[in-house]
This record gives structure tokens, sequence and C-alpha cells, in this order.
């Protein structure tokens, strides 16, 4: 009977919707103990609200938003005007670009060439798959994001553990933290990257990441796949054997036709190298920091739309995630919002209290914190909530401190990032299975622990050679200053001086 | 809530009135005509034509010879609020089936069912299964004498009408099925030669292991990655199966087969099928008893058994 079914079903929704208003309600009176105002009290308790949300309704998360952006403009601590400041359009519209992008490289056929390149490699065996499935997805997160890059890899997975009858939870689960690891490495591979990068005072470049992060990225990625590969080393064992009956009867693991995939790896190649150029176009072009970064996916999706114009609506209505968008929209102006009332200063200020300015305490605080917070927390929600308080420290190495962490917490459990639950959400979908918690969170728990570790000490040994605050604005913003780059090497621009008085912590 | 257990006999559903015993019309039309104005008279089935119409219809369509012998002509009725049933026998038999005149049939028992009694045709059917199991059963009740001899071998037989239909009374034996070690070559065969799109895949136990589906067939040489491109030129010529015919016969079956597919235990009832094969989204569903294929029920054949027989 259905009635007994509906009452257990409201019992859990109520269940959850009261932890939610109970958890919010909680971190308002513990705000209210610690000192803080009424505005920041309600900031504080909304923004914990819509995290709750994310955790508990998952598929309301955005409806929930929407409501906690109308509870904050009524209660007179979000504005609109600070709403469409802090919702980061420059954000927002940088992957509205590249999803577009995405989606005619899919069309042009590019992705199925490279899925064929790895299916027709002569010789392939389990623990060779494994590499190329962590690379492939590690490099592609580098160059289109970290949720396209694990579908196209989790398709690969499909079709090669389809044909070979394996389970393909291992190597979901290996691609995966090897999609998550690779998004680290640039400003491409993860929504936190470019928003990071963005909101970074002076923003960061695209070759800043090169510098400092795909570097560690690589290390990273190569020690945890050592650890992968012993994990999951009996599933690996029974693909090398599955591939070796097949390739003794002559057969392959699909079939292969010719791709036309050059204008697709054309335009690929042309966005990477419009997008790695930014800085020095927008020095030569006398523009602001990053507006060749955020406007190269627009101006690309634009031409790619103008080029094929009839499908351009299909490109805009069914690859861009409206609801994903809008959703980062929300949950930066909420963020914004714990700005505004200044509690990330607060935060910051208690942890330069509690810890201190020194690096080698901060460095793995702010590793280990995002790691742990990303690991239950979408990790967009943390850099929008964590951000301004490392940005508040003035370290550089920091930064990337925030971006490792949160990009390699996102491995530990199943719900850490995007990418896993986009993963998961295709396994579920195609053999109508999940992955346990604890199935994932063994591994994850591992893999996170030592890539942190790693991170952590990669970012130690780079961080004498890192530019200070300072240096990054002068390197930033000199040569962009046509006043700047004049006369006897003085800076003359009001903006770059003020700028300037910002002082480096030792 | 408790299930009701009616234990109807069949031999509640009707009286010697209403048997026409052993005689000697060997026109098939005639008798259906003769036992309906009899029913008529006994038992009030409103216009005699109209049902007898609906009758013939049915049996040209197909004969519905159930048993060496037995045949169970049967129609919906909107005047008839509960199952009424007709027998006759005959001394000389009668063809039914004028495609197989050999087949000449000794017994007919005519039911009329209610308009809105789904599966009530067939519970009839189920309740006599055992009877038509023995091939002398015609014969024996062709020969009984009188019409109380006649009903009282249903009555005595305590042939019950079931509470409800079962997967296997609306089942079919599966008209081909693959073994496990069949190649691809061999699946495409019998898709084409049967004009299937399922077959089931057994080992040999005769255990049902899988389904292969002309449609995963499809996704083998289509499958995501070639999907995606908006461009058809490369495969305009249908090149990726020109791949899995160079290959079929080096293909194993189990590379395609899904264990995803709708599957009932053969006494589970029969609206279990309806249901798994609306979970499913399929179009048939698989019987089994314990993990032995049993038969299949396609959901076409489901509704026809339900809505129309």
């Amino acid at each position: 009977m259905a009635l007994p079914y509906i009452k257990k079903e409201t019992i859990h929704t109520a269940g959850r919707v009261g932890i939610m208003l109970g958890v919010s309600g909680l971190v308002g009176l513990l705000g209210h103990t610690v000192g803080l105002d009424r505005q920041q009290i309600i900031s504080c308790s909304i923004f914990i609200m819509i995290i709750m949300a994310t955790l508990l309704f998952w598929k309301l998360r955005l409806a929930i938003a929407f409501v906690g952006i109308g509870a904050l403009m009524g209660a007179n601590v979000l504005t609109l005007p600070t709403f469409i400041r802090e919702c980061k359009l420059d954000v927002i519209l940088f992957l509205v670009g590249m999803m577009v992008t995405v989606g005619v490289l899919k069309e042009l056929g590019l992705f199925t060439w490279i899925i064929q390149g790895v299916i027709s490699l002569k010789g392939i065996t389990g623990p060779k798959f494994v590499v190329i499935i962590v690379f492939l997805g590690a490099f592609m997160a580098c160059a289109v994001d970290e949720v396209t890059s694990i579908v196209f890899v989790a398709t690969l997975i499909f079709q090669v553990c389809d044909t070979l009858k394996v389970r393909p939870i291992p190597f979901i689960i290996i691609a995966v933290m090897g999609t998550n690891i690779g998004s680290s490495g640039t400003m491409l591979g993860n929504p936190v990257g470019i928003l990071i990068g963005q909101n970074a005072s002076p923003p960061l470049s695209f070759m800043d990441f090169m510098h400092w992060s795909f570097p560690i990225m690589l290390v990273t990625l190569s020690i945890s796949l050592v650890v992968l590969m012993w994990w999951f080393r009996r599933d690996i064992a029974l693909l090398s054997q599955r591939l070796e009956v097949r390739r003794e009867v002559g057969l392959g693991l699909g079939p292969l036709v010719q791709v036309p995939y050059k204008r697709g790896l054309a335009v690929l190649v042309g966005m990477i190298l419009f997008i790695a150029l930014h800085h020095h176009l927008e020095t030569k072009l006398g523009l602001a920091p990053n507006t060749v970064l955020i406007v190269a996916p627009l101006v690309i999706a634009g031409l790619l739309m103008l080029w094929r114009h009839e499908r351009s609506r299909h490109y805009i209505e069914s690859d861009v995630e409206w609801w994903t968008l809008l959703f980062f929209m929300m949950l930066f102006a909420v963020a914004g919002t714990l700005e505004e009332t200044r509690v990330t200063q607060k935060i910051a200020d208690y942890f330069q209290q509690t810890f201190g300015s020194r690096l080698s305490i901060l460095t793995p605080m702010v590793i280990g914190t995002s790691a742990i917070g990303s690991a239950f927390v979408d990790n967009i929600v943390f850099v929008a909530a964590f951000m301004p308080v490392v940005e508040k420290l003035q370290q550089t190495p920091l930064l990337w401190a925030l971006l490792q962490g949160t990009c390699l917490g996102g491995n530990i459990t199943m719900i850490g990032s995007t990418a896993n639950i986009v993963a998961l959400g295709m396994l579920e979908k195609r053999y109508r299975t999940h992955v346990h918690f604890l199935e994932w969170f063994k591994v994850g728990l591992v893999v996170g622990a030592i890539s942190c570790l790693i991170a952590w000490g990669g970012v130690v040994l780079l961080s004498p050679y890192m530019p200070t605050v300072k240096e990054r604005q002068i390197h930033r913003l000199a040569p962009a200053s046509p006043d700047a780059s004049r006369g006897s090497g003085q800076v003359q621009s009001k903006e770059l001086q003020e700028q300037l008085n910002v002082t480096e912590k030792p | 809530m408790a299930n009701k257990h009616n234990h109807i006999p069949f031999s509640s559903l009707f009286s010697p009135t209403e048997v026409i015993c052993q005689t000697d019309q060997t026109d098939r039309d005639t008798l259906l005509k003769n036992l309906l104005e009899l029913l008529a008279y006994q038992r009030g089935i409103g216009n005699v034509d109209e049902a007898y119409s609906f009758v013939l219809a049915r049996e040209n369509e197909m004969a519905t010879i159930v048993a060496p012998g037995i045949a169970m002509p049967h129609a919906r009725l909107e005047a008839i609020h509960q199952i009424i049933v007709g027998v006759a026998t005959s001394k000389n038999g009668i063809i039914f089936d004028k495609n197989n005149p050999d087949k000449l049939v000794r017994l007919i028992i005519l039911t009329l069912a209610p308009k809105d009694a789904p599966g009530a045709y067939l519970q009839a059917i189920s309740s006599l299964a055992n009877i038509c199991k023995d091939p002398t059963t015609a014969d024996i009740v062709a020969n009984l004498p009188t019409p109380e001899k006649v009903w009282s071998f249903f009555e005595q037989g305590g042939l019950v009408l079931p509470d409800h239909l079962c997967a296997r009374d609306v089942m079919e034996p599966g008209e081909a099925q693959l073994q496990e070690y069949d190649t691809l070559e061999r699946a495409i065969d019998l898709f084409v030669h049967h004009k299937l799109n399922e077959l089931p895949v057994v080992d040999k136990d005769g255990e049902l292991i899988g389904v292969v589906t002309t449609y995963e067939l499809l996704r083998v040489c289509l499958p995501d990655y070639i999907l995606w491109m908006e461009d058809l030129t490369p495969i305009m010529n249908f090149e990726p199966f020109a791949e899995i015919l160079r290959k079929e016969s080096k293909t194993w079956l189990t590379e395609i087969m899904t264990s995803d597919y709708a599957v009932v235990e053969d006494t589970a009832p029969a609206i279990q099928v309806a249901k798994e094969i609306t979970r499913q989204k399929a179009n048939r569903a698989y019987v089994v008893r314990g993990k032995k294929f049993m038969g299949v029920v396609s959901l076409e054949k489901l509704l026809n058994k339900i809505l129309r027989e």
C-alpha cells in the first residue's frame, strides 16, 4: 500500500530538513557566542544551509540556493549590486565558453579519435591500460576540465570492460582519481582553478599554473598511479588475462572507423594556445589581467557557433550545464556575503592568531583543511568560502596549497568532486550498480593522504621560488599599464600604486 | 491484506442441462450455434447471433484446440456477469481446424466470459490443465453416455479455477534459444530467421544465463564513441558493421549478452509479468523455474491473452 511508503518518505524528508535547519541554526548560535554581528550570523547560517542542502538534498540544491539568496536579500545582508558583483560572471562565462567548445569538439570526432587510439593499441595489457586511463584522464582534465574528461574516459572504460566482461568499478575509481589529480594541473582543469586564479589578487595566469601546479600534479599523479595499481592489482591482472585471450583469437576492443579528427584537434590546440598566451596578449594589448583568458573560450565558442550555425542553439541548450552554472552563481554570491560581512576576515584573523604567519604551519593547515572540506562538500563550495580567507593571509604558496587540497581532497570520498558524481552516475545508469561508500573511501583515503603529502612537499619545495604578492602585482600590472612602461621605470598608475601599498606578510 | 481463496470448482460453471452429449452433428459452426442457443435458453447470454459471431471470429482467426481432441472456443460478452460454460461431446469427431482436418475434436468446452474480466478464459483453461495433459481425456469424456456423467467427470476431477493466473499460464515456449557457446554468427542467423528482437541464452543445463538483443548488437556496431560524431561520413557505408561481419564467427555471444532483462518465476502471478515488462521497459519477459528457462511472454501476446482472449 502506498500510504506507509509516503509516510516513511515524509519522515525521512522532514528529518533531513530538520538536520539542515538544525545545523544552520547551530552555526548561527555559535556565531553569536563568538561575537559575530546579526548580518554575519545570517550570512554564515545561510551559507551552511546551502552546504547542508548539497549534502542532503543534492537534486534540490539549486532551489535551496535560490531561496537562500532571497533570504539574504530579505534580511538586507545581500544587496542586488553586491549579488551581481559577487556571482562571478567572469568565471561563469568562461565555463559557458568551455562547455560549448567541448560540445563542438565532441561532434567533430576528436574524442572518438582519442578513444579509438587507445582501443586500437597493439599489445595493450592491464597495467598499460591503467597507465593510459590515468594519464589520459589527467591530461584531458588539464585541457578541457575534469567533468568532460571523466565522461570520455568512463566511456572508454565501459567499452573495454563490456567487451572483456570485467567489473568496471575499479577502473572507474582509478580514472576518476587520475582525473581529479590532473585537474589541479592547469587553470582549465577544474572550476576551482579558474575561481582561485581569477579571485587571487592579482589574478593568477595560465602560465602561473603551469609553473607552480603542473609539476606538482605530475609527481602526485605518478605516485598515486603506483598506489592505485597496487591496490587494484587483481582486477588489473584479470584485465590482462582477458586481453590476452582476445588477442589470441585476433579480436579487437571495438569497431574502428576513419575519423576526420584534424579539425577538432586544430580547434583544441588553438584554444589551448590562445589561453596559454593570454598573459602575453593582455600585456601587448594593454588589457586588464585575465581578460583574454576569460574571453578566449567565449570567442572560440562564438566562432564555432558561426561555423556550425545550424547547431548553435543545440550547443547552448544541451552542452551548457545551466543547472550547475546557476548553482555556482548563487553559491558565489552567498560566499561573497561572507566576505562582504567580513566573516572571512575574522576567520583569517583567527587563522593568523592560531597558526601565526609561518608557511611551514599554514601550508599543511590549508592543504589539510581544504582536503577534508572538499572530501565531504563540493570543492567549489569550499573554495568559494575559503578563498577570501586564504587571500587575506596574503601568501602566494597558500593559493597553490588551497588548489591542491581541494582537488586532491575530492578523491577521498565518492561525493568529493563533480567528476566522482558524474562517473558514478554513468556507472549506475549503465550497469544499475553502485559503489559502496567504504569501497571508495578506503582507497580514497590512502590516495588522498599520500597525494596531499606529496602536494605539501611540492608546495614547500617550490615556495622559495614563488613570487610574493607584491612581485606578482608588479609583474601583472606594470607591463599592462601604459604609464608604467614609460619614463624611468617609475610606477605612475594610480591603480598600481594603490595595489602596491598592500604589504606582503612575512 | 490476506489473499482471498475462492476455489471455484470448474463443475460449478455449468450443469448437466448445459451439456450436449454425443452429438451427431459434424459441422463445427452449427454445433457452436446450438451450444450458444442452449446456453441462452438455460442461462441467458444476451444476443445469441452476436455471441455466435464473436466465437466464430475467434475460431476462424486461430482454432482453439488446446489438447488432442479438445477445443475451447470462447468469447467475451457484455451481457453476462460471470463465466458461463457449455460442453458438447461428439461421437465421430468434428473438424475444428480446416487447415488440419485430421485433428478431430470430440470434446468442446465453450467458455463465455464477462467483457470486463481479463484473463477469465485463461483461468478456465488453467483449471483444465491437468486433464488436458492426458491424451485420452477427449475419448473418455466423449464416450460418456449422459450429460450427468459428463458433468460428474469434471466434478469428480476436482478441477478448480485458480485464484489468479500465473506466469506459466500466459507464457509460450521459447521458439528459439541460443547456447552459451554459440557465436554472434548464429545469433544473427536466428534473429533474421525468426524475425525476433531478443533471444534467450541458456547453458548446458538449460538455465537462463542472459539475453541477446538486436539493440545490443546494434550498440556493439555503433558504440557511444562513434555516436558522438555528428558527421556520418566515416560510417556512411556501415563500416563498423563490416568489422562485426568479419569477426562474427569468432565473437562469443557472451560479449554482447545482457543480464538486464525481465524475468519471472513460472509460479509468479501473471500480473508480475506485466509489472516486470513495464519496469524494465522491455517487450518480453522470460519465465524460469528456479534458473531453468521455461518460456517467454511477449508483451503483445500478454495483452492479447489478458484483454482479448
